[in-house]
């Protein structure tokens, strides 16, 4: 039992490095622009928008982690992309932050990306390469340092509703709580290419790029309805963050 | 298992070694030189101890990675004031906990809300700091770094203080082979230097080992007596379950601390803290997660005659009369503190090796 199980590990750990020392073909480039709307049209932070809670809303600050990005080729295998950089927040009032550059990618053809809502709490933060992401989480205000964990999103701003008739704060932090709370979501959308009979494609001199449309409006109007005078302040939040984390599983598209 | 995860470590470093498909025999003394350069330390699980919670094989302990993870410990640049370092609230003497304050003491003469905890055996426990708040080894040290009323710093910021120290980036250049100061590194180093912290030569373990050691018949009789009154939550050789439990402690008006909830959101978890272990228990006072009993005495007539009723009461605590506390007689109690007492790894508190000088 014990030789089989080193020689699985031998195995793992050579197969593991394989990758390293493979050349990529003609690699190619795909930058990715997040684009964060309400319903079809671009958000503006301070803007009111209304809610199916009939509440009004404005959204002054919105940040989220996106991460472990995974492209799907036309056959159906899938391109990997360096786990430990592929951790970004995007940050609605940061235009840098919403421009997202990949590079080293195998030339082919592909159908599709998925990506990571937050940080995956159940990997070792070693495996994972977040402990190197630390900083940059600590920067943007998406660290928990009292649990040293992470915000997968930060939505704050005002709202009125019709029993809160002044202009209040809101607030929604949702995250990871170690393994007792997993709000993570893995999030897979159709890439879309520059017409419809063409393929997307990746290479070497091929200009790929792909808008990322989240439509901030689903936090509160998807498969579960959040209404903001329900909870002002969802932060540590057993109930109502994974209903959020629903949600925003829904809420990404692509398009050219 | 050890023995394995110390192969799979090996397998990994010569497998990854080289990032160039020449693999030639120049590069493969390289790897015996940086080996015999940087030699990875014994780390052993002792026969009557747990399985590992920490996965070993992805942070193997090398000596210059202990090193550096030891000077960063006892450094206070990685708190805001240049003083507060992990060493000052964790003393090794005291099992790396401390005696001074009650609660933990931070930068600018800050108290803290909740009782330092010792440091030892870290690499078995499932989770970190009184309510569990932290699930890894590796991001832990985020939390006591960044709290205000601890070391007061950005993770940030302690990067750029080591970046510019004059000794640290040639420290982690012989720690991990190449260059580069980063958040991965420096939590990596301090993991290896607090999970080299095995405490796993008290006269306890000589006895479970069958190391042949007898125990007096006062502190035979107080390892009957624990079984049956304690263990059922200080179970195992680490008399822990992990488990998170509302004790009974009247609910301290000045911290309100409602322990566990905090983290997980749940009113079940309302005044709930983590069963710690009990190792090196005697030296390790005072008590409580908010530290508030001095002496084991004090815990044991706690238990007897002082815990109280409140939603979350762990139900163990309730008798089937309806009363609540444990039944021990004064000398029951002083055959399970002699018991305990066999509990203190004089090796591990004076293991020079973990010394700050």
């Amino acid at each position: 039992m014990k030789k089989t199980f080193l020689i699985l590990l031998a195995t793992i750990a050579i197969t593991a490095c394989k990758e390293d020392e493979t050349q990529v073909q003609n690699p190619g480039t795909l930058n990715l622009t997040f684009e964060n709307v309400i319903d079809d049209t671009t958000l503006n932070l301070g803007d009111s928008y209304i809610n199916s809670s009939s509440e009004t809303y404005t959204i002054n600050e919105l940040k989220y982690i996106i991460s472990n990005i995974t492209l799907t080729r036309k056959d159906g295998t899938l391109e990997i992309y360096p786990q430990d950089e592929s951790y970004f927040v995007v940050n609605e009032a940061d235009a840098n932050s919403k421009s997202i550059q990949l590079n080293g990618i195998e030339a082919g053809d592909y159908t599709a990306i998925t990506f990571g809502f937050g940080v995956d709490p159940t990997k070792y933060p070693i495996e994972s390469g977040t402990l190197n992401f630390v900083p940059t989480a600590e920067e943007t205000g998406m660290l928990w340092t009292w649990s040293a964990g992470f915000k997968f999103i930060l939505l704050e701003g005002d709202y009125t509703s019709q029993t809160v008739t002044e202009s209040s704060p809101y607030l929604i932090h949702v995250g990871s709580h170690g393994a007792n709370l997993d709000n993570y979501r893995d999030i897979t959308v159709a890439l879309e290419a520059a017409s419809s009979n063409t393929d997307f494609t990746i290479a070497e001199g091929v200009n790929a790029s792909q808008t990322i449309l989240f439509d901030v409006s689903k936090v509160f109007d998807g498969a579960n309805t959040i209404s903001i005078d329900n909870k002002p302040d969802i932060q540590v939040d057993p109930v109502n963050a994974p209903l959020i984390a629903t949600n925003i599983s829904t809420a990404f598209a692509a398009q050219q | 298992m050890n023995k394995l995860l110390h192969i799979l470590g090996f397998i990994c470093f010569l497998s990854c070694g080289s990032d160039n498909e020449d693999y030639t025999l120049i590069e493969e003394e390289g790897i015996e030189d940086t080996q015999s350069e940087n030699p990875l330390l014994d780390f052993s699980v002792p026969s009557n101890f747990p399985d590992l919670t920490y996965d070993v094989s992805q942070n193997p302990p090398t000596e210059k990675g202990f090193e550096l993870g030891k000077k960063l410990f006892y450094d206070g640049q990685l708190a805001s004031d240049g003083v507060v370092s992990c060493g000052f609230c964790h003393i090794q003497s005291f099992a790396f906990t401390h005696h001074t304050h009650i609660t933990s003491h931070g930068v600018d003469g800050l108290i803290g809300r909740r009782n330092a905890q010792p440091l030892h055996n870290m690499a078995f426990m499932n989770e970190f700091t009184w309510d569990g708040a932290s699930t890894f080894l590796d991001s832990q040290p985020i939390i006591p770094i960044t709290a205000e009323v601890e070391m007061n710093e950005t993770v940030s910021n302690v990067l750029n203080k080591l970046r510019d120290d004059p000794n640290y980036p040639a420290l982690f250049a012989e720690a991990y082979g190449s260059e580069g100061i980063n958040a991965e590194r420096m939590f990596k180093s301090l993991s290896q230097f607090m999970l080299m912290m095995v405490s796993a030569n008290s006269k306890y373990d000589k006895w479970e080992r069958g190391e042949s050691i007898t125990f007096s018949e006062q502190e035979e009789d107080g390892r009957v007596l624990f079984q049956e009154k304690c263990a059922s939550c200080h179970a195992g050789t680490l008399q822990t379950d992990q488990s998170y439990r509302n004790n009974g402690l009247p609910l301290d008006p000045q911290y309100n601390d409602m322990g566990r909830t905090e983290v997980t959101g749940l009113t079940d978890d309302i005044r709930k803290f983590k069963v710690p272990s009990l190792r090196n228990i005697e030296i390790t006072f005072p008590y409580m997660h908010d530290g508030r009993l001095g002496t084991l005495e004090d815990v044991l007539d706690f238990y007897t005659d002082g815990i109280v009723q409140s939603e979350t009461l762990d139900p163990i605590f309730t008798k089937p009369s309806g009363s609540i506390g444990l039944e021990m007689t004064a000398e029951e109690k002083s055959k399970i503190i002699e018991f305990l007492k066999t509990l203190t790894d004089t090796d591990f508190l004076n293991d020079q090796s973990f010394a700050e000088f």
